[in-house]
């Protein structure tokens, strides 16, 4: 403990609640928005919803090299704990019913995130006989990150910017552009 | 024995049959009248001397009659049969009525026919005769038209939806979540609850559905429902041509992405009669089985996550993250390759790569056993597979397995070793086999433990590759594809099994008919026919070990 000042016992452990002077409790003052927003954007459950080569790479970010998880970000199975929908690849008009269904069954407030070029606009399959367009005719987007497939940086970079959004939530209201405000 | 050789035979036993030996073709193919069909499959199947068992592939061609031609068109319904035991295969061939394309089942003779005639019913609107069940496989249940019919027009809306981009510009994208097109509820039946599992489910690697009906915990039934991934990627290749298709093989599979390269290029090359130079084949190999590691990397890890062990799968992501960075320095990507063309590849693997290869070599080779003992020999690992879901040898052919699936069932076949391509015979490498490690040959443990020892000869191949690769050039340089009127099917070994490539080819700059032939779509087949008395989480078990993919059942 060669960095320990002169004169403080090492082995002491710090208070549990900080105290300002002798005894009076430190006080923290903050508004309830950014508490809730806060814990909100550090908390943030994706949807485990790989559907093409993308969720190969959105496995890859969840693995040890990217960890997500250092922001809070870990997946789910089930679209009722998620946060976030991470439409990870193509979306058929045999799927299309499926993405409706699940994002129904999320609680707000829920973001989209739309994954690589085909869940933007097609991509690739954009003249394919079977592809939807873009999943943003089937439900709202908030976040489009592109690439084909994106790397696990920019899937990174895209979910900080999932959590700039979360940030400028009002916890009294919907969130803005669903209709109720 | 030879095509023609079994043309002959074909014409001593069922005379009258055969109308065309078309010898001049790459792949010759004997073209039958339509009402005989089921008669010559019988024979080839059970003549001691065809024992053709094995059904590769049927897929259907749409030939509208030219505008300025007198012959009337027709749609071909093509066969591809094999024997593992005599090496030898032949392609059979109908010609039907386009306005109404009607043939014999062979799905009895075969039982992996089921789906492939479901397929081209689907999009080529051929009906089969007698089939059990024919319904769309790919499209929506209730989708108009085939789209594979040359003469196909997109529709412009969906249920409303619309289908091209533009459109969705103008009308504004959805500010809230649009309504339902179909109610995807299971339907009760009497007696069994009804469940679906899927497409959106963690086991189910990608978007497969399995209509389950159980009693309890004891599965009655579970159907397979698929689709939900189907780009239309065939039809995309007729229309983007053969250079264009290359990136869209990456998608056909992409955790194996390298094979559908090779199997395009070995496609197309053989159409062209075009040479490789050898340290291209070197860089191709090196390449494969690279991916074929990291692919098994997947598919041996997720199996255990499925199994609800997270860590082994979490080593393997980590080592599959520095296959990526090699990928990326040999080839610019770390997922979708599109490393391969035609004469070559797209750039050479410098020597510094070739020393980071080694590297992770060495450094990989101990984590083989690190993973073992941290999952292999687990004890609830082991009781979820030993004994699960077995496969016998006969079922395995009959069902068109292939891959380390077939050969888990003790049938040693590896594509690579048998119908040798590119530069594998210079290699010496083991065919690995199911080896019945806890009693029974061909169960899910025998499957997982053939992708583990696969592994390690992949290992084997690169080591000898890297200490072999000659100086020379990467690729050579190969005009515009644009082959002569032919037919070809090339395959190769892919970490899923063979994965072929059939092309028609008709004299332009894109092909007129291109199949892919892989290997989960088969794979798919026979977990109807396992399923019966299988515990629920069994299912998952044999979804896993299977290591199907959704984009190569659906493409």
């Amino acid at each position: 403990m060669t960095d320990t000042p002169a004169g403080r016992d090492p082995t002491a452990q710090a208070p549990l609640c900080p105290t300002g002077g002798d005894s009076a409790p430190l006080v923290v003052t903050t508004r309830i928005d950014d508490l809730v927003n806060w814990s909100r954007e550090n908390s943030i459950w994706y949807l485990l919803f790989a559907t093409a080569c993308c969720g190969i790479e959105l496995m890859q970010t969840g693995g040890p090299r990217t960890d997500l998880d250092r922001f809070g970000a870990v997946f789910r199975s089930s679209p009722r704990q998620s946060d976030l929908l991470i439409v990870a690849g193509t979306i058929t008009y045999k799927m299309a019913d499926r993405v409706r269904l699940i994002y129904a069954q999320m609680a707000e407030p829920r973001y989209v995130m739309a994954m690589g070029s085909c869940a933007n606009c097609g991509g690739l399959f954009q003249q394919s006989y079977s592809v939807v367009p873009g999943v943003d005719a089937i439900v709202p987007v908030d976040i489009y990150l592109p690439g084909c497939p994106p790397r696990p940086e920019a899937l990174n970079e895209a979910i900080l910017r999932v959590q700039d959004l979360m940030k400028s939530e009002h916890w009294a209201s919907r969130r803005q552009g669903r209709g109720n405000p | 024995m030879t095509p023609a050789e079994i043309r002959e035979r074909v014409s001593a036993a069922c005379p009258g049959a055969v109308e065309e030996f078309q010898a001049d073709l790459l792949d010759p193919v004997l073209r039958l009248r339509p009402d005989r069909l089921r008669e010559v499959c019988r024979f080839l199947r059970d003549d001691p001397g065809l024992r053709l068992h094995y059904l590769r592939l049927v897929t259907g061609i749409d030939r509208p009659a030219a505008a300025d031609s007198e012959t009337p068109g027709g749609i071909d319904v093509v066969y591809h049969l094999w024997s593992y035991e005599l090496r030898h295969g032949c392609q059979l061939r109908v010609r039907l009525d386009r306005a109404n394309p009607v043939v014999e089942t062979v799905s009895d003779l075969w039982p992996d026919a089921n789906w492939y005639e479901r397929e081209c019913f689907d999009l080529l609107g051929v009906t089969f005769a007698g089939h059990p069940g024919l319904t769309r496989l790919l499209m929506p249940a209730d989708w108009v038209g085939h789209p594979l019919r040359k003469d196909y027009a997109r529709p412009e809306r969906y249920h409303g939806l619309p289908t091209s981009r533009a459109t969705v510009l103008a009308e504004g994208r959805a500010a809230e979540v649009a309504p339902a097109m179909h109610d995807t509820k299971a339907q009760p039946i009497e007696g069994y609850l009804r469940l679906n599992m899927g497409p959106h489910h963690p086991a189910t690697h990608g978007v497969i559905n399995f209509l389950l009906e159980t009693d309890g915990e004891i599965l009655k039934k579970a159907t397979p429902d698929v689709g939900y991934l189907h780009r239309g990627i065939e039809k995309l290749a007729e229309q983007v041509g053969y250079v264009g298709t290359m990136p869209y093989t990456d998608r056909v599979d992409y955790l194996g992405a390298m094979f559908t390269n090779h199997g395009w290029a070995l496609a197309v090359e053989k159409l062209l009669g075009v040479e490789v130079p050898r340290r291209a084949e070197f860089c191709r190999v090196i390449a494969s089985e690279l991916n074929r590691i990291a692919s098994h990397l997947i598919s041996t890890g997720s199996l255990a996550m499925d199994l609800g062990a997270f860590t082994p799968f979490l080593h393997w992501i980590r080592e599959r993250e520095t296959i990526n960075d090699i990928m990326e320095r040999i080839c610019g990507a770390r997922l979708t390759y599109n490393y391969l063309r035609f004469g070559g590849v797209s750039r050479d693997i410098d020597p510094e790569t070739l020393d980071k290869i080694k590297h992770w070599i060495d450094h990989f080779e101990p984590m083989m056993d690190e993973f073992d003992r941290l999952i292999s020999s687990n004890e609830i690992f082991v009781r979820r597979l030993a004994g699960v879901a077995v496969i016998s040898p006969a079922d395995a052919i009959a069902y068109g397995l292939v891959g380390p699936n077939l050969r888990a069932s003790g049938v040693a076949w590896d594509t690579r070793r048998d119908e040798p391509y590119s530069i594998y015979p210079e290699f010496a490498f083991d065919v690995v086999t199911g080896r019945a490690v806890h009693g029974t040959l061909g169960d899910a443990y025998d499957r997982y433990d053939c992708r583990l020892r696969e592994i390690k000869e992949s290992l084997k191949i690169l080591r000898q590759a890297m200490a072999a690769i000659p100086e020379g050039e990467a690729r050579v340089k190969v005009p515009r594809p644009k082959p002569a009127a032919n037919e070809v099917y090339a395959r190769v070994e892919g970490p899923r099994g063979e994965c072929g490539f059939y092309v028609v080819s008709d004299g332009t700059e894109k092909p007129y008919r291109a199949r892919f032939r892989t290997g989960s779509f088969t794979a798919m087949t026979i977990i109807e026919h396992l399923s019966p008395g299988l515990m629920l989480a069994d299912l998952v078990a044999l979804i896993g070990s299977l290591d199907v993919i959704a984009p190569e059942i659906d493409r």
